[in-house]
């Protein structure tokens, strides 16, 4: 019964409901940094996993880069890390040794 | 100037010989009449394993090749001739390679067939010009160079740049082949720099990264205190090729800021921005809606589709989907008080 390939149970979806956010548009972290008053700049990461408890990630940002940051919960995009000042180079430092996402996922933007 | 130059040159993979027209958008025709020039100075610039004697000797004969306008339309003369020689060592390269022990002393047949190889390409002009005659040489190669090369060694007696620079071709050649004298054999990487050398000689056109593609720096000025001002922004569009509306949306999405475009079609941005941020965003923007993704060509069309944009390259037909233009995850920067008082 089970050698008739038709017969067998397949589910299609199998592999679409997991691993998928891992590649595609999905999987990117985008990493942004945005002007402030003055000199001063602020670094969003938008898009990492929600496996990860961001709050425990910005604590270890904030220790690691002495400087401060918070966790906006956005509709959209989910929850978004905040940094204060330009982080970027830090911030895709840490995510790619940690092992949260690998180079290719993360999107730098700015200027 | 220079390091602007270089700083801002999107496809910038070879440190070649820059001209000092900076920020030439056409590079591409600029290129063929550059690649004219260009050999001799590399000649003169890559004096490997050359005397210091010879080396002076060059250096005053250059000089009188500047000041004397007899000199120079010998040395204009002689470099066609020069040219010819290396075209008909293109079509030696087979023979040579077949033939290894030729009448020819093996080191000269070697260096001779490898000379096209790194030479480099001559101007597209010059080159249907000699077609004929590097066919004329096919036929009895060997000979006909050898009395080639001793001719011109004669005609260039009081010039003796040609030679030298002869010479040091060879050189350069020799420095730039393993196993010019040795028994060994060819690794393969050797052999497929030397096809692609081979290929960037006979036709430029075909190596992609042959064509640079040089951009005019964003001028970007600030305005006040808050504001910066991109001051050839639709000149920059223009020359992409691009709808100034898409540049705008993707500058502004990136920089996640706000801004518009004034009476003089100049780009106000809030913020401070200096010209080289401008610039690292503009790079951006090349990469991803202006080269053709496929064959890194600059003459591509960015149009829409079903809320799609494709980019259709107009040289190697390709087309591919780009990523639409989102700014994502926008913090407060401004002040709370003032955004509330504004919503009410």
């Amino acid at each position: 019964m089970s050698n008739i390939q038709n017969l067998q149970t397949f589910d299609p979806f199998a592999d679409a409901s997991k691993g998928e956010d891992n590649r595609g548009q999905e999987g990117i972290i985008h990493i942004r940094v945005q002007q402030r008053n003055g000199r001063k700049t602020l670094t969003t990461v938008q898009g990492i996993s929600d496996d990860y408890d961001k709050k425990k990630i910005v604590k270890a940002c904030k220790k690691k880069f002495a400087c401060n940051g918070t966790v906006v919960q956005h509709q959209e995009y989910g929850e978004v890390i905040q940094l204060q000042g330009d982080q970027r180079n830090n911030i895709s430092e840490f995510i790619t040794t940690t092992g949260l996402a690998k180079k290719e996922q993360l999107q730098l933007h700015g200027f | 100037m220079a390091e602007d130059e270089a700083i801002f040159d999107p496809t910038m993979k070879k440190k070649k010989k820059k001209k000092k027209t900076p920020f030439e958008f056409e590079a591409t025709q600029e290129g063929g009449d550059a690649a004219a020039p260009e050999p001799v100075q590399n000649l003169e610039d890559g004096d490997v394993g050359k005397p210091a004697v010879e080396e002076k000797k060059e250096e005053e004969t250059s000089v009188k090749a500047d000041l004397d306008t007899d000199d120079l339309d010998l040395d204009n003369f002689s470099k066609m001739k020069k040219k010819k020689k290396k075209k008909a060592r293109f079509d030696m390269d087979s023979l040579a390679e077949t033939l290894p022990d030729g009448d020819a002393p093996n080191e000269e047949s070697t260096q001779d067939a490898n000379d096209g190889s790194s030479a480099p390409p001559p101007s597209d002009d010059v080159d249907l010009d000699l077609e004929g005659d590097a066919e004329l040489f096919t036929k009895n190669m060997k000979k006909k160079k050898k009395k080639k090369r001793v001719t011109i060694e004669d005609s260039l007696e009081n010039g003796q740049v040609e030679n030298q620079k002869d010479e040091d071709v060879d050189a350069q050649i020799k420095a730039g082949i393993p196993w010019a004298g040795t028994e060994r054999d060819y690794t393969y990487e050797e052999l497929l720099t030397r096809v692609f050398d081979i290929m960037k000689a006979k036709n430029p056109d075909m190596v992609g990264d042959k064509k640079r593609f040089v951009m005019k720096p964003p001028q970007v000025v600030r305005v006040g205190t808050k504001k910066s001002s991109f001051v050839n922004f639709s000149d920059i569009c223009r020359m992409l090729h691009r709808q100034p509306e898409h540049l705008l949306a993707f500058l502004l999405a990136e920089l996640g800021t706000s801004g518009s475009i004034d009476g003089q079609n100049m780009l106000i941005i809030k913020g401070r921005f200096q010209q080289k941020q401008i610039e690292n965003v503009l790079r951006r923007y090349i990469k991803e809606y202006v080269t053709c993704h496929t064959c890194r060509s600059s003459e591509t069309i960015l149009h829409k589709e079903n809320r799609l944009f494709f980019l259709q390259c107009e040289s190697c037909q390709s087309r591919c989907s780009v990523a639409s233009i989102k700014s994502g995850f926008q913090a407060v920067t401004s002040k709370r008080a003032q955004m509330r008082a504004k919503a009410n």
